[in-house]
Formats: structure tokens, C-alpha cells, sequence
């Protein structure tokens, strides 16, 4: 499976917010989208998943232009989790997970013991199979990203869009998110915002500033103080952890006694 | 160890929950024909009523099924008030009860609220215009020909597509994808214009039977019921219920939202068009045929929501027949209530629905279908 763009632009109200971007994801490669607010990750993400169109360029999977794929087509082969949105009503928790093999069901199809399999299988792997029976809306956010998490693993697809998906996460749980999705060796697109997951998982990134794509590469040769100043604003260190073997960031404050 | 089912048993038990209200929309039916103003016998009616609906084949010699005497079965008062009053009237009940129902649930998936209704987004108030406009002014004092000679019926229904063809529009502009803030947003738009062009004709009109006969119809009722005025609202609900019955994946997962929809494979825009216009045509034709009532298309959903949850695999059969059964009783309710009268069904739907839907708020577990189970 593979994810390309080709000069993407995205305009909201007159403004592009996207501008000219080209990005390739291949087989299963884990790939950080990185930037600071507004530089334009989401807007980019939603064009690619279709809830917005691009007002110009042209977005393939596996070579099929995707505004020429019908919305269940897409499903089929990319998932996405999203920054949470609520919901005005309520399901239980197996219910939502099992509503990602929509895309696989016919009209009038029932949910078969397969797909009971296949929802419980996602609910073991983020770690939420004794809730399978709560309701959906008395979740914590994270909780809840958790079990959009597992309805898009159902969705058995080859292609992951994640936006943000460790916000509202402690710690352990970003962790796990990260590995549930990295085993799975699909390919990931993820935009991101904590640049010591990224160095963690991620093989290859692009970063975005101001709706372009400012560097693209190895993760470990793009992250570097130099950019990081240039893009974020902020000054750090970029060392080698003794223990993980990875690179690390180290941020300073802007106060002098800090 | 033996393999246990991984299916969730609630879903058995709702599957049954269908069935069991099958039977009952059934039994209501046939219950609610012996009761009326005029005390008939159990017997006389369903011998009447078996005779008829049979096509004279039970209780013939030809048949030789004999139920009794059989001269009262198609003639005199008993035949006319048990066959062609009251047998329509609990149809028209059941009928009207599950377009209602059924198109507050697509409603409410198709907009993600859970407030949307036929009043809500302007379909009601559209047939009121329509229906005001041709009892105050009449269509004859304006038009000439095939426009003249309609009923209040058909200008209601005219009323109700124009309304909806005002949200639908309204709703569009701007371009862009149909939200739902812009659907109810249109639909209030539209709903108030209704109300002061409706206020404005009644206003102008002054003629107090003419009031009289808005008012009563504003508040619906079934008398208009009969045999030739039931197969059009008959066929549109067993037509939608049908096609609907296919959609229900589609509409657990337009109340996700509408970026989850999409990102699981919905073409959201072209099912909200689609499921407007259809339930936009059903709720017409239900209003048209008796008038506005109330509650049921709004009510009846959130009831039955508090109960079976949000999944639209049991929720709209569920809703839709417990809307039927419901507009039944309550239609019998406004028959035998005031002696020698009749109440408007709309009070009673209200009357009624209203303390249950107070209930079923306070409930502490009433998340719009969740809840701990």
C-alpha cells in the first residue's frame, strides 16, 4: 500500500493553509508529520482522509486517484484516528468497535461471530476489553481515543491516518499506542506533536511551517537543534540517550534562572 | 471447553424485543376496534370484522366457516361504525404513528441531533401554511382549474415540500457540505416564517368557523380517516420502512459524526440529501392526511432510545411500530375520553408523552441511548 500527495493545496476561507505539498508513504513506514499550530498538519490530513477537498493537486492510493474512489473504497484501506470529537448520542463500547467493519458489511448484513472476533481482538490491544460493555460517552478522553483507536484496528486496513492521536494520554498509554500501532506494520502517516515519540517511532518525517514542507527525511538526521530553532522557536539539545540508544530533545526555558 | 458465542446476547434479546412488538401493534389494532362511543359486542364486531376482511369468504355457506348470524355484517349502523369508521381509523392510527416515528429517528441520524423532528426542521409548519391557507382563503377565491379544486389535504402537502425545499436550499448556501447546525438553523428559519405567514392569513381571515376548523386541524386528528384516503400513507410507510430498513448501518454510523462517517466509507452528503427528501415526502404525507400531531416524531424515538439504546437495527423497528402503537391508544383515548366529543389527538400525544419523556430525563442513565448496562 502506498500514500502519495502531489502538490496538495488546501484553501479554508480564501487562505491556503496547505501549499504545495508533496508526501509519499510507503509499505510500512511510520512517518511523523511534524510542525508547530497552524502550520497546517490537520488541514493536510483531513484533505488526505476527504472530509476537505483540495483546490488543487492530486492525492493516490496505490496509484488510484482517490477523488475518484468511492468513500467505502477508501475505508476499506485507510483508517483514521482523529482528534476526538463528541458525540451527541451514545453506544456502548463494543458496539463502536464493532462499527468499524461498516465498510466491509453489505446494507443489510448482520455482524457475524467474525466480527464480534475482530472488535474483541482490537478492544485486547489498546487494553479496554473489560469495558466493552460501558457506554461510550462516561469514558475519559483518553479512554475514548483508545476505543476510536480500536474501531479503526478493526477497520483491518493497510493505511493509518493519525492526527494527534496521544493527546488527552498519560504516558503509559501514549506508549502503548504507539507500539499497538507500530506492530501492526501497516503504513502510518501520524502527525505529532512530542518530538521524543517521534524519534522513538517513526522512520522517516516531514515538517511542515506555514503550510510547506520545510525538511523531509530520516527522523534522526531531520530532527536537529538547528531545525528545531528554525521552526519551533525554541532552543534544545539534541543528544544520544545512553540507554535507548535514540536521539533525544531537551528543551530550555526562557527564563534565566530556570 | 465448549466455544461460547461471542455475540452480544442483548442483541438476541432485541431481535425477540421486535417480534414482541409486532404482536402487540397487532393485537392493538384489533383491541382498539371494539372500543368507541357506541358500545358494540366483542363478538358482533370481530364477526363483522373477519367477515369483511375476509371478502364475505368467512361466514359464507359457500366457505362453510359459519360464525353466526351474519345480517348486521354488511349493512346498518353496527357495519358502517365498526368497517368504515372505526377499522380505517385505528389503521390510519398505525399508519400515521409509524411514518412519524420512523422519520424523527432518520431525522434525527441524518441531522445528529437529537432534537430534530418534522416540526424542527420546518416540514410541519409548511403543512400548516398550506392547510391554513386553504381553509381561511380558500384555493378557488385565488386559483382556477386543477388547483381550485383541491382539499386541504394536498395543500398541505404542497406546503410541506415547499417548506422543505426552503431548508434544503438555505441549508446550501454558502456551498459546501450540508451541515447539520445549517439544516435545524434552516429549518427554525423556515419554521418562523410559516408561523407569521400562517398567523398573518388567520389574521386577515377573521371568519370564526374558518378558526375553528384551523385550529382542529393544527391539532390533528384521525376522523378524516377512510377506507379510500389509507392505501397513499399506507404504501409510503411500508415503501420507507423498507427502505430504511436497509440503511441502518449506514445511519449508527451518521450519528458519529461527520468526519467518522466519512472515514467509514459514508458519502455523507448524497445519504443526508437522500434521507431528507424521503422523510421529508413521509412526514407531508403523514401531516396531510391528518393534520399535526405532535410529540410522536420526536418523542416516541427518545423514548424508545432510553430503552433499546442508539443502534438503528432495533431502534427504528422498535420506534417505528411503538410510534403506531402508541397513535393508536391515544387515538382511541381521544374517542372515549369526553363523552359525545372528541379531543384533539395532538393534546392527548402530548398529555401523554410529555411526563414520560420528563421521566425518562431524570433517569440519571439517559445519555441519548447509552447508559450502563
Amino acid at each position: 500500500m502506498k500514500l502519495e500527495t502531489k502538490d496538495v493545496v488546501v484553501t479554508l476561507s480564501r487562505k491556503d493553509i496547505v501549499k504545495k505539498v508533496s508526501l509519499q508513504v510507503k509499505n510500512n513506514d511510520f512517518v511523523g508529520l511534524l510542525g508547530p499550530n497552524g502550520s497546517g498538519k490537520t488541514t493536510l490530513l483531513k484533505s488526505i482522509y476527504r472530509v476537505l477537498k483540495p483546490s488543487a493537486g492530486y492525492i493516490y492510493l496505490d496509484d488510484a486517484d482517490i477523488s475518484r474512489l468511492d468513500y467505502r473504497q477508501t475505508a476499506k484501506r485507510m483508517g483514521v484516528v482523529s482528534q476526538f470529537n463528541n458525540l451527541a448520542f451514545d453506544f456502548t463500547v463494543e458496539d463502536m468497535v464493532l462499527m468499524g467493519r461498516a465498510p466491509h458489511k453489505k446494507a443489510f448484513e448482520k455482524d457475524t461471530e467474525e466480527d464480534y472476533a475482530i472488535a474483541h481482538e482490537a478492544l485486547r490491544k489498546v487494553d479496554m476489553m473489560d469495558f466493552k460493555d460501558r457506554s461510550f460517552l462516561t469514558l475519559s478522553g483518553g479512554e475514548k481515543q483508545r476505543i476510536i483507536l480500536a474501531r479503526t484496528l478493526a477497520q483491518q486496513v493497510e493505511m493509518l491516518i493519525l492526527d494527534e492521536p496521544t493527546n488527552h494520554l498519560d504516558i503509559k498509554y501514549q506508549i502503548q499506542i504507539m507500539d499497538v500501532v507500530k506492530s501492526l506494520g501497516v503504513g502510518v502517516l501520524a502527525a505529532l506533536h512530542d518530538l521524543n515519540l517521534t524519534l522513538m517511532y517513526c522512520n522517516y518525517v516531514y515538517v511542515l511551517k506555514d503550510g510547506c514542507i520545510v525538511a523531509h527525511g530520516p527522523t534522526e538526521e531531520i530532527i536537529t537543534e538547528e531545525l528545531i530553532r528554525n521552526v519551533y522557536e525554541v532552543e534544545c539539545s539534541v543528544e544520544r540517550h545512553p540507554r535507548s540508544g535514540k536521539l533525544h530533545v531537551t528543551f530550555f526555558s526562557n527564563l534565566k534562572e530556570a | 471447553m465448549s466455544k461460547e458465542s461471542l455475540i452480544n446476547r442483548k442483541h438476541i434479546v432485541l431481535r425477540m424485543m421486535i417480534i414482541v412488538f409486532i404482536i402487540i401493534l397487532v393485537l392493538s389494532i384489533l383491541l382498539a376496534v371494539t372500543i368507541g362511543a357506541v358500545k358494540i359486542p366483542f363478538g358482533d364486531v370481530y364477526r363483522i370484522v373477519l367477515y369483511n376482511a375476509t371478502h364475505f369468504k368467512i361466514g359464507s355457506l359457500e366457505t362453510g366457516i359459519l360464525i353466526g348470524d351474519l345480517d348486521f355484517a354488511s349493512k346498518g349502523t353496527m357495519y358502517e361504525i365498526v368497517w368504515n369508521v372505526r377499522m380505517p381509523r385505528v389503521m390510519m392510527g398505525a399508519i400515521v404513528g409509524v411514518l412519524l416515528a420512523m422519520c424523527g429517528v432518520v431525522m434525527q441520524a441524518t441531522v445528529q441531533n437529537p432534537l430534530a423532528d418534522p416540526y424542527i426542521l420546518g416540514i410541519s409548519s409548511g403543512a400548516s401554511l398550506g392547510a391554513t391557507f386553504s381553509i381561511m382563503i380558500g384555493a378557488s377565491a385565488i386559483f382556477t382549474g386543477f388547483l381550485a379544486t383541491m382539499g386541504t389535504a394536498f395543500w398541505a402537502f404542497l406546503g410541506a415540500l415547499g417548506a422543505m425545499a426552503l431548508v434544503m436550499t438555505l441549508a446550501h448556501i454558502g456551498g459546501g457540505r450540508i451541515t447539520s447546525a445549517k439544516l435545524v438553523l434552516a429549518g427554525c428559519v423556515v419554521g418562523s416564517l410559516c408561523g407569521a405567514f400562517t398567523n398573518i392569513i388567520v389574521y386577515i381571515g377573521q371568519d370564526a368557523e374558518n378558526m375553528k376548523n384551523v385550529t382542529y386541524w393544527l391539532m390533528g386528528s384521525m376522523t378524516a380517516a377512510r377506507w379510500h384516503n389509507l392505501p397513499l400513507p399506507g404504501i409510503c410507510a411500508a415503501a420507507g420502512l423498507l427502505f430504511f430498513l436497509t440503511q441502518l448501518r449506514t445511519m449508527n454510523t451518521l450519528l458519529l459524526g461527520d468526519e467518522a462517517a466519512i472515514t467509514l466509507g459514508i458519502d455523507l452528503g448524497k445519504r443526508r440529501r437522500l434521507y431528507m427528501l424521503i422523510t421529508s415526502l413521509l412526514s407531508a404525507v403523514a401531516v396531510c392526511t391528518c393534520g399535526i400531531v405532535g410529540f410522536v416524531g420526536l418523542m416516541v424515538p427518545h423514548i424508545v432510545r432510553g430503552f433499546v439504546g442508539s443502534d438503528h437495527r432495533f431502534l427504528l423497528p422498535i420506534a417505528a411500530l411503538s410510534g403506531g402503537i402508541f397513535l393508536i391508544w391515544t387515538d382511541v383515548l381521544a374517542r372515549v375520553v369526553m363523552p359525545n366529543s372528541e379531543i384533539p389527538i395532538g393534546v392527548i400525544t402530548s398529555a401523554i408523552g410529555a411526563p414520560i419523556f420528563v421521566y425518562m430525563m431524570i433517569k440519571k442513565s439517559y445519555g441519548f441511548g447509552g447508559g450502563d448496562r
